[in-house]
């Protein structure tokens, strides 16, 4: 026991130009904790000042928001809207034109399918080397296909 | 111990009474060499190693105590704070006062930061060239408020809530001694546009009218956590109405017109709107008129609730009524025996007040006060009191079965016309969205009489005197009113006032989907003046313009098809008269 107790002053004791080596490594340790508390700081003043400058930010484009929502507001005005509407020749749609879906196959009867023949240009003269084809070049091909609207 | 001690002199027994005299730096100087000493005097008494151990200690006690406080303090500013600080700042969108919308979210009034312009003339260099700058690029500002800043002595407020764009043009000028300070201006951006639903607010942001006033601390209670505060109303239903209601009394060259649109089974107003909007009275709630014949509406359905009447009773209108020096008379005289139905669609005078004698005073006035006709509107506007009749007799009782002797506001008859179509629920109007939460129906009359009452609107307007009303396959229903208005006491035939009280969908059961719409002209200048012709067209308009706005489909029903043309086949086939 007092031999451990012994070599641990002896390391307590040892000492680097007069210096203990506990000493320097202390000092050492605590200019490290300086150092990275300065670090931490400095990193979250830079945080505090871009979450400020943000935060500046949203309330101005919140500002900017307000203004556009209540230019929008102004210039839907319901009496404003009809006046134009009226200027422009616009009215409340007769009754006689209101549709429902279900009468739009009434109203404008979807076009029978009529099937489009795509006829296919004849081929240019075969290679000699190519192998032969089934079907002969020229023969049309129908390909039943619907029009537009359906 | 020894009689002499040598050191006697290094450890002078502090004598602070004495001490307290002497000048204060040669007792501070004394005190220190005192502490200084102490080790010395420590080692005379043969207690070296005790007193610097205490020392030590000491030293370390107070190193210690201040930095656990440090730490503590450390960690509360390091966390604690934080949180704190973060919580009371509350919402980021945060405004003293909630962005008021309509029920689908339409802007109706919204905080928008101004500025008030400040001038320090001493750092203005060319004060002529300011004023013509600034009066240039902010054309409205006074130009003797302006020198006034620019030839004082101190920074002065020139004008205030200048808008972004007006602040950005005198910001633009580039002139020294210009300063802005910003201020939270309630803005209105609908202008007249359903202003007296909205209200307005106080430059301290406190409301002072409608809405603003009614909903005060809510708007502010939504602001504060950055949400917007809805009300009822419709925009687009409020915007058709105010539109409809100024062509409609531009047309009849009216002096005043009131409209009002309400969701029956809610109680919700979804459009009120008082003409002309300049006046900052709302006709709505701060007027009262006799109504006219849009109260028989009330008295058949009296009669008809308390059982004394049906669809087929019969009421003699074949000469006018005596009542005391009284006589009745018809507007439109059939001078016949009626049915009840034809009492309505005739809108007889004669009829209504023999409905109206017979029930007597007790029962009148027990169905009018339920129908809230006696007592001012529930609602969150301050409404103006109804005047109401001092004596119940038959004479009264026949005036009030046709609207005359007592005085409401459009509220009001909104109001109970709304209960009367809903299944017979009385519900407070409300600019509330969703319904007073607070407030329960009250049944005032029963479901039956609520469909008949239905039925015998729509009646009324394919076959009697609500026409003009029709808005196609919208099975629109009502009573039309017209009344003459008393002038210096005595009712006079140039001053009259037209109604027209409708609803659509009228067929349906007692809870389907429906929704009210009273229209009233003040003192129309064109003729025919009856609620029939200056009221019920525009009430047949605002119907077909807003059905799409609140889903309501057109449909047939038996006496239109659904674009409004009439189907032959119906006769009165059972020749009930129904």
């Amino acid at each position: 026991m007092s031999a451990a107790v012994a070599t641990l002053n002896r390391l307590f004791a040892w000492k680097i130009r007069g210096v203990r080596w506990v000493e320097i490594i202390g000092v050492l340790l605590v200019a490290a904790m300086v150092f990275s508390v300065y670090v931490a700081k400095a990193a979250a003043a830079r945080e505090g000042a871009r979450i400020a400058d943000l935060e500046r930010q949203i309330t101005e484009n919140g500002q900017r928001v307000r203004l556009l929502r209540a230019e929008v507001a102004r210039l839907e005005r319901p009496d404003r809207l009809e006046t134009l509407s009226r200027g422009a020749g616009l009215g409340p749609v007769d009754v006689h034109r209101h549709a429902t879906e279900d009468r739009l196959a009434s109203l404008a009867p979807i076009p029978e399918p009529r099937p489009v023949v795509i006829v296919r240009t004849p081929a240019s003269a075969p290679d000699s080397d190519a192998a032969p084809v089934d079907t002969p070049a020229d023969t049309p091909v129908a390909a039943p296909a619907l029009e537009a609207g359906e | 111990m020894s009689a002499h001690d040598p050191h006697l002199g290094l450890r002078p027994a502090p004598s602070w009474g004495v001490r307290r005299f002497t000048p204060s730096w040669r007792w501070l100087t004394e005190a220190m060499w005192w502490v200084e000493h102490a080790f010395g005097r420590a080692h005379a008494d043969a207690r070296p190693e005790e007193d610097t151990r205490v020392r030590i200690f000491v030293i370390l006690s107070v190193f210690s105590v201040v930095f656990f406080g440090l730490t503590l303090g450390a960690v509360h500013a390091a966390v604690l704070r934080a949180g704190g600080a973060g919580a009371a700042a509350g919402h980021p969108n945060a405004v003293v006062r909630a962005d008021l919308v309509d029920r689908h979210g339409a802007l109706l009034a919204t905080n928008i930061v101004h500025y008030g312009l400040y001038i320090d003339p001493a750092e203005v260099w060319d004060r002529r060239a300011a004023v013509a700058q600034i009066r240039r690029a902010l054309p409205r500002v006074s130009a003797a408020r302006l020198n006034r800043a620019l030839n004082g002595d101190r920074r002065l407020l020139v004008i205030n809530r200048l808008t972004p764009q007006e602040k950005a043009a005198v910001h633009g000028l580039a002139l020294g001694g210009l300063g802005f300070e910003p201020e939270d201006v309630r803005v209105y951006p609908l202008g007249e546009s359903a202003r007296h639903v909205v209200g307005t607010v106080d430059t301290g942001g406190v409301g002072l009218s409608a809405a603003e006033r009614a909903f005060n601390d809510e708007i502010r209670a939504a602001g504060a956590r950055g949400e917007n505060f809805q009300i009822s109303i419709d925009l687009r239903v409020q915007g058709v109405l105010e539109n409809e209601l100024a062509a409609a009394a531009a047309e009849t060259q009216a002096k005043g017109a009131v409209g009002v649109i309400t969701d029956v089974q809610t109680g919700e107003v979804l459009g009120m709107a008082s003409w002309p909007a300049a006046n900052s009275r709302n006709l709505a709630s701060a007027a009262t008129y006799e109504m006219g014949s849009v109260f028989k509406t009330f008295t058949v359905a009296a009669a008809i609730d308390t059982g004394r009447a049906d669809m087929n009773t019969l009421l003699d209108a074949s000469e006018a009524l005596q009542i005391g020096n009284r006589r009745i008379n018809d507007f439109h005289a059939q001078n016949k025996v009626m049915t009840l139905e034809e009492v309505y669609l005739h809108s007889s005078n004669i009829g209504t007040s023999l409905l109206a004698t017979q029930m007597g005073p007790r029962v009148m006035r027990d169905y009018f006060d339920r129908f809230g006709l006696l007592a001012t509107a529930p609602f969150e506007i301050p409404s103006e009191n109804p005047i109401t009749p001092r004596d119940w007799s038959d004479s009264t009782l026949a005036s009030l079965s046709f609207g005359y002797g007592v005085s409401v506001t459009p509220l009001q008859v909104a109001a109970a016309m709304g209960a009367l179509t809903n299944g017979g629920r009385y519900i407070p109007l409300t600019l509330r969205k969703g319904g007073r939460p607070d407030v329960r129906a009250r049944q005032i009359v029963s479901p039956e009489t609520s469909l008949i009452l239905l039925d015998l609107m729509r009646r009324n307007v394919v076959r009697g005197s609500g026409g003009r009303a029709e808005a196609p396959g919208l099975r629109v229903g009502g009573k039309t009113g017209s009344a003459n208005k008393s002038v210096n006491g005595r009712y006079s035939t140039a001053h009259a006032i037209g109604t027209f009280a409708g609803v659509f969908p009228a067929d349906g059961p007692v809870g389907a989907r429906r929704y009210q719409i009273l229209l009233l002209i003040d003192e129309p200048q064109t003729y025919p003046r009856t609620g029939g012709f200056v009221a019920a067209p525009a009430v047949g308009r605002i119907a077909d313009r807003i059905a799409p706005f609140l889903g309501v489909e057109r449909k047939a029903d038996a006496w239109r098809t659904a674009v409004g043309e009439r189907i032959p086949a119906f006769e009165d086939l059972e020749g009930d008269g129904r």
